[in-house]
């Protein structure tokens, strides 16, 4: 491996922002590229097949139904994939949705005139304060957070239990400018769906271009070396914890408007679902890896595999096996990524030495 | 070599608890050179570098940088000072790729987003000013890259700071003996190219091979600090496991006396190395 091209580093000082240099940001991007466009194909056979046997499945309310259907999980997905980076998982997202929606519904039945902004601002700040109870849990116990969010989401929801007692909120109780945000569209694409787009690009565009965006991904790959390196560690992880409390704390006023019938079961074992479609976006579990969009697009394929099985006739008994296969596949292919490009990259070098 | 060394350390102290891990110690860095930090395990040799950087508070002792005294509190202290330090294993992360590596912590901006090209151009030039070539891509993950290759990228990093002092843990431990060649290569290099380097090893022959001078730690004092050229291979190993060798190292009536560097006439010679 040594003295394989010599004259490497000096072209690359040359001319690093023109042509060449695009060319060798190359392997990361590409196989980050690769992932994402992996899961596009997956998703455009899935909804080709389905097509195919039955035409309607593309039609404007059916997609709008997708799209609707999917706007939630994509907004808990990209607030997981923050989480899940820095090599920690938040399983109490599921309940913080539960307990923010709830609280959504008791809000308006208590003031009747509240604005629905600010049901939202309240809605986002009470999941945030949740995620603070976990990053504050986290930083002081220095406990892995599997155990300690595992801890709160049984907590998150026996507080959503005891407060609701049973009781039940409906559409009645909340004002209708409220529920047209669930339900309506512009130009054909529902509010919801837009702003998960708006959290996607928000947050793919900070873990990308943002420095502490990068140190993120730092803190997942190599917890010393990022401290080392003088990121503060501690802090980021919370900060981390609070940003995936207020994007469920958002899910949850959006869970509320959309379904307007709420009780204290709302968004039972969703983190699931979550983390499932992350993984199947390509966020690597163990911390480091992934992107907001690859995320997004899990969520995306996951709630159309759920539709499409229904208009396939398939029995819906089958849904969870197929989410699983498509998990463990997912897992492969990036196995099979990683492999490849370590041999690619160990075959190169051997030809130097 | 200059007159005034670029660090100076004078009877440093440090205890964890009841327990004294340096005892007055002294130790003398110059530029332009490299000075071997050997001493068996427990030495202390870990420990001073972590008051070096700023990791560790000492208890007592005084710092001079380039003559001036001054007072490191913080890895950021030190730094700012332009030391640096490569750890053994902990440099890098793997899922980054070289250039992020390179800037962790100290990204480049424009405005408020990553600058990619300028921060891609800086590490381009610093590998290059290295003559370091076995990179094929800077864009490639650091998990990709050979020990030899890794440690390399960690004292790239190190060096692209401006840094005027680099210590380097054990940098050869975990590498075979051709990538073992190539960092000490480096490391010869970097001093140079006109930087202090304290070079941390448990192997003779590499400090033999690249040190101007080696500073020998016994149980946490420093018995040592002589020029490579008026010292064997055998009286090294002596100090190392029995604080003295000869005339060398702690004397009978012991104590504080033992700074071998106070009476040694190392310093009033120049020149090169080897």
């Amino acid at each position: 491996m040594s003295l394989t091209d010599a004259g490497a580093p000096e072209r690359a000082a040359g001319n690093a922002p023109s042509d060449p240099g695009r060319q060798r940001r190359g392997l990361t991007e590409r196989l980050l590229a690769v992932r994402e466009l992996s899961l596009l194909i997956a998703l455009g056979l899935l909804v080709l097949v389905t097509t195919v046997r039955n035409d309607r499945f593309l039609s404007g309310q059916s997609v709008k139904d997708l799209l609707l259907g999917c706007a939630i999980l994509v907004i808990l997905a990209v607030g997981q994939t923050l989480v899940i980076i820095t090599r920690n998982v938040d399983l109490s997202v599921g309940s913080i949705l539960g307990l923010v929606a709830f609280a959504t519904g008791s809000l308006f039945l208590s003031a009747p005139g509240t604005p629905w902004p600010v049901a939202l601002v309240v809605g986002v700040a009470l999941g945030a304060l949740c995620g603070a109870v976990n990053g504050g849990l986290i930083a002081v116990a220095r406990v892995p957070a599997l155990v300690i969010t595992l801890g709160t989401l049984y907590a998150f929801r026996g507080i959503d239990y005891y407060w609701a007692s049973g009781s039940q909120i409906n559409a009645a109780d909340m004002p209708p400018s409220f529920l047209r945000l669930g339900n309506q569209t512009v130009l054909g694409v529902p509010v919801l769906f837009l702003v998960a787009l708006v959290v996607v690009a928000v947050v793919g565009f900070y873990l990308r271009s943002y420095r502490s965006g990068r140190e993120l991904y730092a803190i997942g790959s190599e917890p010393a070396a990022a401290r080392l390196s003088g990121i503060p560690v501690g802090r980021r992880v919370f900060a981390v914890f609070v940003a995936s409390g207020a994007f469920a704390g958002l899910a949850g006023v959006l869970y509320a408007a959309r379904f307007g019938t709420l009780d204290a079961a709302a968004g039972t074992g969703l983190e699931l679902q979550v983390v499932a479609a992350a993984v199947v976006g390509g966020v690597a579990i163990f911390g480091g890896s992934g992107s907001a969009y690859g995320a997004a697009l899990g969520a995306v394929l996951l709630t159309t595999i759920g539709s499409s099985l229904a208009v396939l006739r398939i029995d819906p008994f089958w849904q969870q096996a197929v989410v699983g296969a498509l998990i463990l596949a997912a897992i492969g292919l990036d196995r099979v990524l990683a492999l490849r490009v370590a041999a690619r990259l160990r075959g190169r070098s051997a030809h130097g030495a | 070599m200059s007159a005034t060394p670029l660090l100076e350390l004078r009877g440093i102290d440090k205890s964890f608890g009841p327990v004294q891990v340096l005892r007055d110690v002294a130790l003398t860095v110059h530029p332009g050179e490299v000075t071997a930090l050997v001493g068996d395990n427990g030495a202390g040799k870990s420990t001073l570098v972590k008051c070096i950087s700023g990791i560790h508070p000492t208890d007592a002792g005084e710092f001079l940088f380039n003559g001036e005294p001054v007072h490191i509190n913080s890895p950021r202290d030190a730094a700012a000072l332009g030391i640096e330090v490569v750890y053994q294993d902990l440099a890098l992360c793997d899922n980054l790729d070289i250039v992020q590596n390179m800037f962790l912590g100290r990204e480049k901006r424009s405005g408020i987003v990553l600058d990619e090209p300028s921060m891609e151009q800086l590490a381009a030039e610093t590998l290059a000013g290295l003559s370091i070539r076995t990179v094929t891509s800077l864009r490639q993950h650091v998990s990709s890259l050979s020990g030899g290759q890794r440690q390399t990228v960690a004292i790239a990093k190190a060096v692209l700071w401006n840094s005027r002092l680099v210590i380097l843990d054990e940098p050869t431990a975990a590498l075979g003996v051709a990538q073992t060649a190539q960092v000490l290569e480096l490391v010869r290099r970097l001093a140079d190219n006109g930087l202090a380097v304290v070079l941390i090893s448990h192997n003779m022959n590499d400090v033999f091979a690249v040190a101007d001078r080696i500073a020998a730690l016994y149980l946490g004092q420093m018995v040592a600090q002589v020029k490579t050229t008026d010292i064997t291979h055998a009286q090294v190993v002596e100090l190392i496991t029995a604080g003295r060798s000869g005339a060398l190292g702690l004397t009978d009536d012991s104590g504080g006396g033992g700074n071998g560097n106070g009476t040694q006439p190392a310093d009033s010679i120049s020149g090169g190395h080897r």
